[in-house]
Formats: C-alpha cells, structure tokens, sequence
C-alpha cells in the first residue's frame, strides 16, 4: 500500500470526516493546541531562560527545572494528542505541505534534543546548582530555537494549501 | 470621523499595506503573536497554578509573580503590537466578527483583573481562598481570550 492511498483510507475514516466536517471538533482541537502552547510554553520558556540565566536568578536550576517538568509533559501530550486528531482529518493536506514536513523535522529534533540532552542536563540538574553552565545554556539555546520553528512552521501550514 | 471610515482607513495605512504585501508577513506576525502570548499567558498561568497550589509550591506566589513579570509585561508588549498590526490588515472584517468582539471584552477583562485583583492575591498574608479564586478567575479569563481568538477565522 502506498502511503497517498494509506492516507486517502485515513481522510476516509469517520472519525477524520468527524473532524474536517463538522461545525465544531476542529476549531475546538485547534483551540486546545493553541491553549497548551498559551499554558505550557511560559514553563519550557521559563526553564530555558533559567538556565541561561536570564529569569527566576533567585530560584536553584533544579528547583526551577524540577518543579517544571511534569507539567511540560503534560501540556507535551496535549499538543501531540490534539495535533495527531488535527492531522487524522487533512492527511493528504498534511502530506503535500512542505511546511509540515519541516514542522515535523524539527519535532524529531526535539527528540534528539531531549535523548541528548535529558541525562546530561535536565536529568542531573542537582549538579547545575544555582550556577549555570555551558552545557545547560547549550540545551536552553538549541530548545529556543526548536521551539520557535515548531511555531513558525506550524503557523505556515495553514498558508501551504 | 466616524467609526467604519477609520476602520476602513486603518485598511490602507502603511502597515496594513504591509502586512497585506509580501505573502508570509502574516504568518510570521501571527507566529510572533503566539511566542507573544506563550511569555504573557505563559507566565500569568505558572503564577495561577501557583496560587491553585499546583505547581512550584517551593516558591511564594509574591516571589513568583515578581521574578515572573518583566517576562508578562514582555509578552503582553509583543501581543499588543502583533495584534493591532493583524488587525490593521483587515479591520473592517475584524471589527464586525462577534469572536473578536468578544475576545477584546474579555481581554479587557483579563488585563483589568490581572493588574489589579490578581496583583493583590499574589501578596504574602491573602487568605488561600482568595489567592485559589484568583488563579482561577485568572486561567478562565485568559483561557477565553485564546478560544475567542481562535474562533475569529471560523465565524
């Protein structure tokens, strides 16, 4: 099977005509990931600032990336949950928009960011102690950026079609 | 003047003319006006959860809010210039749209209650219902803004 004709039985599904067609679910999942990026991104912002040392100077990196970390991964499983219903309903969309693959290029970056990134920095933040360090600043930098193509690329998906 | 010839003016002045010329000033406006609202209501929510008892509980609510708020008033600049420039590039359209209608009342709302009860609650010695009602009040309001905002190109 070829992967247009996977995506033609995807677009073909109920749940992804649900979605495309009716008046409220993808204004709604459109909502939610906004919201979570409105909710969620002041923490992956905040850590990221912390660990350059430019925010929260008075609380400890581990005290700030710590108290942080369970709610970056949830506000995480909200964008990746309501995107994956978003992209059920406009596969073949998706698939043609340069926009998307890059999006989702530099979601797979995140990944590497954090199998890179997780032991070293955000795993063993007692060791950053109140000071920063390169490495940490190395990792705060690298997710500015990702996290500011995510949004980008994001956006311009709209405008591909 | 009256008011749909300043809209309409607003349609043809410079920035507008801007924002509607090179096919990917939009976007990149509106990606601005959402790492605008992630600094903004990004860090109004932290201080909110804050004063829930949800999160950062190592910190005072008053530490947070203070180390917190060059970062909201940054974002709230940065809302407040990328929003007016969208608009700009549609105003007669925008202002006759029930969703932005209804997301400028409630982020008059939200700005009035977040510089004035929500400021108060994050003071040390506020009894914790009162600092709970307004971490509350204060991710519903915001919550609204980004739903009406939203909506705007689906009504």
């Amino acid at each position: 099977m070829s992967i247009p004709s996977l995506l033609q039985w995807v677009e073909g599904t109920d749940l992804s005509t649900a979605i495309r067609e009716g008046a409220l679910p993808y204004p709604i999942l459109g909502g939610v990931h906004l919201l979570a990026i409105a909710l969620f991104g002041g923490m992956v912002l905040m850590t990221d600032f912390r660990l350059l040392g430019w925010a929260m100077r008075r609380t400890a990196v581990p005290d700030v990336v710590r108290q942080f970390q369970a709610w970056k991964r949830a506000g995480f499983v909200v964008l990746v949950a309501s995107g994956l219903l978003l992209a059920w309903a406009e596969p073949l969309k998706l698939y043609r928009s340069p926009s998307f693959w890059v999006k989702m290029a530099l979601l797979a970056l995140v990944g590497v960011h954090a199998l890179v990134f997780r032991l070293r920095v955000y795993g063993k933040s007692a060791r950053l102690d109140v000071a920063e360090t390169v490495e940490g600043k190395l990792a705060a930098a690298i997710s500015l950026v990702l996290w500011g193509g995510l949004i980008v690329s994001g956006r311009l998906i709209a405008y591909d079609a | 003047m009256s008011a749909p010839s300043f809209f309409e003016w607003l349609t043809t002045s410079p920035w507008a003319n801007a924002m509607n010329g090179p096919e990917w000033a939009f976007p990149v406006v509106q990606s601005l006006h959402f790492i605008g609202f992630a600094f903004s209501i990004g860090t109004i929510a932290i201080v909110d959860l804050r004063l829930l008892g949800l999160a950062m509980r190592r910190q005072s609510a008053a530490e947070l809010a203070a180390d917190l708020d060059p970062w909201t008033r940054l974002g709230l600049a940065l809302m407040l210039i990328t929003g007016p420039l969208m608009f700009s590039a549609d105003a007669v359209a925008y202002h006759n749209n029930p969703s932005f209608q209804f997301k400028m009342v409630v982020l008059a709302l939200a700005l009035l209650f977040h510089f004035t009860i929500h400021r108060k609650a994050t003071r040390s010695g506020v009894l914790p219902l009162a600092a709970k009602f307004a971490g509350g009040m204060s991710l519903l309001l915001w919550t609204a803004v980004v739903a009406g905002g939203r909506m705007i190109a689906f009504v």
